[in-house]
């Protein structure tokens, strides 16, 4: 043929074609005359593609159909279409007798069948309409144009439906032609105002504004340093207050939109690791401390948030986002993270157990102790400082209403007698208006003349106050509370009271001082140190013999004991247990029917024993009384039940211990006997060495059952 | 990014292309973060006739940071204060609402605009802004005596300078509190 012509057709054509597509390429290296070429399908409007349910698989590139409103689930709007390959080749005989070869493919083969034929034909069919002449031009660019309407597949409704088998492929290739068609553009930065090429910069995601990843490093990084979080936005003038009114217009209801960026967002800027980290932790820490709720973690090393569902803490860089659509996925992720999550009873203990994020310790929100099961009923922790209502009241009464020992602070309250007051607890003799102490030797010379002539302050008032201090006694003297343990007595020196305060049973009779209750100085801080005092009392039950009979000293509110009988009474139970052990000890504490309880609440009922000895034993005290007819020291009771429940609470192992006598260093002692003529009866001996053993077995609620069937 | 950079550019905007009713200039040519800007009362508004020159001091930061915008002509507005310091009550301008993309042009569009329409709803002089709501024949005899008395001839720059630089320390201190309140 004519090959060798310069002015081959096939050549000229070729050339120009080329000149005008740099991009073709020639596939065959054994056939110039077969070239290759990639036409963009970029349809002039943004596509609507649907990608309908996966339902017709198996026909191949199913026939595209004008979009079927009916399943419309899942729709994008795609500006480029993965691009068809295009292959023509021109025969010798081209072109004058033999049309171009047209071949035509895509990949992913997104385009139908039909739709690549229809197109492969346009080939022969130009050809022969312009005369059988050079149609390569023609035909590329017809190629082109038809890709403006994607070959006629889009309808008015601009839709288009593609297999969903190439949904991945094709918005893949949309984001990356995107990406290409930006990085090619040039964009004014707003905060520089330098023009810069779109590699340069970056495309807010939610708003579209565009910066150039400079000044958005500059920006955010410095923002994100100082922990100015709020500024990490969009840095368009009124960009996220548009959108804030553009989305509650549009649905009132619906949540704030976003207007913060999100980390993976920033890390595309691209921000530093550390910083976007930052970030984060940041975000979820205000998120935190901006809601009252959020429980903290009781170890004191840790501090962490408990989880919650409201907060999610960051895994890794991505920021937990607490929105309704997120939530599922969170939750299955919590599921297979931490499994131990989903199987404590969650719904039914819901607002109480707490798992720390930081070091996953269980907790009871309420009473932050570890995890107690959802059956247990706690309150919630106080503060050290903190006091109730009722503690509160009984302070306040013990401030109006009783004077504290000198030596060792134990509260007295008078319920009627002489001001010369002996302490329960320690023996200390002190006087109930100052809260001097008193000389054993010589107790009244205080209310009377001293030696060298001087009065006290307390000189003639031994009887004041005689029925008693307290609101229901006495007429609301306020006790000697207020000045605190320190004597005020005038006209004993320093010097010759310390020595008698340290031994002070030594000029008592005989007895030995009681070692149930060794004096605590250190504990005595006024009206706070009971509790401890009280709690940490050893087990001791001194019973003392009471003087039978003989109960004049019943007691203003004549809680006595009917005579003799073993029978403690109520109001000895209503007593605190330890002060309540106290007890008066009668005149010169000789016959004095003191038992003691260490014990705590359930020893309550040592205090009923007691209240024996105040009641019935009471008598003890008037018959022993000698020259001291009148005093005694009576606990106050709100204060007394209040502690006691407390004591409950505090010290359940206490109640439980006592099960073996002696064990766990209580001891008891029983009956001891002062005075030939403080002997129990055999009668009564019996009843309280059973009181005792039910009392260790926490048993005693027994024998008081009809008194104390309020008993906690 | 340098500030200085994108303030000769903004310049230079504003210079070639001057926004309706003012004049710009600089006190210091060495100097770009200092803005002297000469304002127009609007027509049709009480300050009418009235030249005010406005101070735009510019922190080292810029853009990051919020210009300082004062008055260094009284004037008797319910958002500027009455005083020789003529703060401005402009929400683009505080730190927290402040985007860097703001350019200056439209900050000061902003400040005329408030010369037309004044937002008594968000005032610094309460009075003022009392007065402008339900007494708008006195307040306008009063802004027009200010106007008559303070904003005809030459601009008083000197006695602006003391002000603006105790306001931009202001300005500073709030983005502070701002910052650590954000944490």
């Amino acid at each position: 043929m004519a090959d060798e012509e310069l002015d081959n057709p096939r050549d000229v054509e070729l050339e120009s074609l080329e000149a005008i597509y740099p991009e073709i390429q020639k596939p065959k290296p054994d056939d110039p005359y077969t070239i290759a070429l990639d036409v963009p399908v970029a349809p002039s409007k943004e596509v609507i593609v649907f990608f309908p349910a996966a339902s017709d698989d198996g026909t191949g590139p199913a026939a595209p159909q004008r979009s079927a409103p009916q399943r419309e689930v899942d729709s994008h709007e795609i500006a480029h279409l993965p691009s068809i390959h295009l292959k023509i080749s021109f025969g010798a005989k081209y072109p004058a007798d033999e049309p171009p070869k047209v071949a035509i493919s895509t990949d992913p083969p997104w385009l139908p069948v039909d739709t690549i034929k229809r197109l492969e034909e346009d080939g022969p069919r130009l050809w022969e309409d312009i005369g059988r002449d050079i149609v390569g031009f023609t035909y590329i660019d017809h190629l082109h144009q038809a890709a403006e309407d994607v070959f006629g597949l889009v309808g008015e409704k601009n839709a288009l439906e593609v297999n969903p088998q190439h949904k991945i492929a094709i918005l893949d290739y949309d984001i990356q032609a995107r990406r290409a068609a930006f990085e090619k553009g040039t964009f004014e930065c707003g905060v520089c105002l330098d023009p810069k090429k779109g590699s340069a910069c970056h495309q807010m995601l939610d708003c579209g504004h565009v910066f150039c990843i400079e000044c958005l490093q500059d920006f955010y990084n410095n923002a994100i340093k100082e922990g100015d979080l709020a500024a990490v936005r969009c840095l368009a003038p009124n960009c996220t207050r548009d959108r804030e009114k553009a989305a509650s217009s549009a649905s009132g209801k619906k949540k704030k939109p976003k207007i913060f960026i999100s980390p993976s967002e920033l890390l595309q800027i691209p921000l530093d690791q550390d910083t976007v980290k930052r970030y984060v932790t940041l975000k979820y820490k205000t998120e935190l401390e901006s809601d009252k709720n959020t429980v903290y973690c009781p170890r004191q090393w840790c501090n962490g948030a408990a989880r919650s569902k409201k907060h999610k803490k960051p895994r890794g860089l991505e920021l937990a986002e607490n929105s309704d659509d997120s939530a599922s996925d969170d939750d299955e992720d919590e599921g297979h993270i931490e499994g131990e999550g989903k199987s404590k009873p969650y719904k039914a203990a819901a607002e109480l157990l707490s798992i720390c994020e930081e070091c996953s310790f269980a907790f009871c929100s309420r009473c932050l102790q570890s995890w107690h099961g959802e059956f247990v009923r706690c309150t919630p922790r106080r503060e050290k400082e903190e006091l109730t209502a009722e503690e509160l009241a009984s302070l306040e009464y013990m401030k109006l209403h009783t004077t504290p020992c000198p030596t060792c602070a134990a509260p007295a309250q008078k319920t009627h007698g002489c001001n010369h007051m002996i302490c329960y607890r320690c023996q200390t003799h002190f006087c109930y208006l100052c809260s001097a102490w008193l000389d054993p030797g010589n107790p009244y010379q205080h209310f009377n003349t001293m030696p060298d002539g001087r009065v006290t302050s307390c000189y003639m008032r031994l009887w004041e106050l005689e029925l008693g201090d307290g609101d229901d006694v006495g007429y609301g003297f306020a006790g000697g509370a207020g000045q605190a343990p320190h004597p005020v007595v005038a006209a004993v020196p320093m010097q010759d009271l310390i020595p008698e305060i340290e031994e002070p049973s030594d000029e008592e009779e005989e007895g030995p001082p009681a070692p149930a209750a060794p004096a605590r100085p250190h504990e005595a801080q006024a009206h706070g140190g009971q509790v401890g005092i009280a709690r940490e009392g050893p087990l001791v039950l001194r019973i003392a013999a009471n003087q039978p009979a003989g109960a004049g000293r019943g007691g203003p509110r004549g809680r006595a004991a009917p005579g003799p009988a073993p029978r403690p009474v109520r109001g000895g139970r209503g007593q605190q247990a330890v002060r309540g052990g106290a007890q008066v000890q009668g005149g010169g504490r000789g016959g004095a029917g003191a038992q003691r309880g260490g014990r705590q609440a359930r020893a309550g009922a040592a205090a009923a024993q007691r209240g024996g000895g105040r009641g019935g034993g009471g008598g003890g005290v008037g018959g022993v009384g000698g020259p001291l007819p009148h005093h005694r020291q009576n606990n106050n009771n709100q204060a007394n039940q209040a502690q006691q429940r407390r004591n409950v609470n505090n010290d359940p192992n206490q109640n439980q211990n006592g099960g073996v006598p002696g064990g766990g260093g209580e001891f008891v002692e029983v009956g001891e006997l002062r005075g030939g003529q403080n002997e129990l009866d055999p009668a009564q001996e019996a009843w309280v060495r059973h009181f005792v053993q039910l009392a260790l077995n926490d048993e005693e609620d027994i024998l008081f059952e009809d008194d104390f069937s309020d008993d906690d | 990014m340098s500030a200085s950079k994108r303030l000769t550019k903004e310049l230079a905007d504003c210079t070639t292309n001057s926004p309706p009713g003012m004049h710009i200039s600089l006190p210091d040519d060495s100097n770009l973060f200092k803005w002297h800007v000469i304002l127009d009362g609007p027509a049709g508004t009480v300050y009418a006739g009235g030249r005010f020159g406005v101070v735009v001091q510019l922190h080292e930061n810029y853009p990051f940071r919020s210009p300082t915008v004062t008055f260094a002509t009284r004037i008797y507005h319910p958002n500027v204060t009455n005083d020789n310091l003529g703060n401005i009550c402009l929400s683009v301008l505080k730190p927290e609402n402040w985007k860097p993309a703001v350019k200056l042009v439209s900050v000061l569009e902003a400040v005329r605009n408030l010369l037309v329409e004044p937002q008594p709803d968000d005032p610094l002089e309460a009075r003022i802004a009392d007065e402008y709501k339900n007494d708008r024949k006195e307040f306008e005899k009063n802004a027009r005596a200010y106007v008559a008395q303070y904003a005809k001839g030459a601009v008083n720059w000197e006695k602006a300078e003391a002000g603006a630089a105790a306001a931009a320390g202001g300005a500073t201190t709030s983005t502070t509190t701002n910052t650590t309140s954000a944490r």
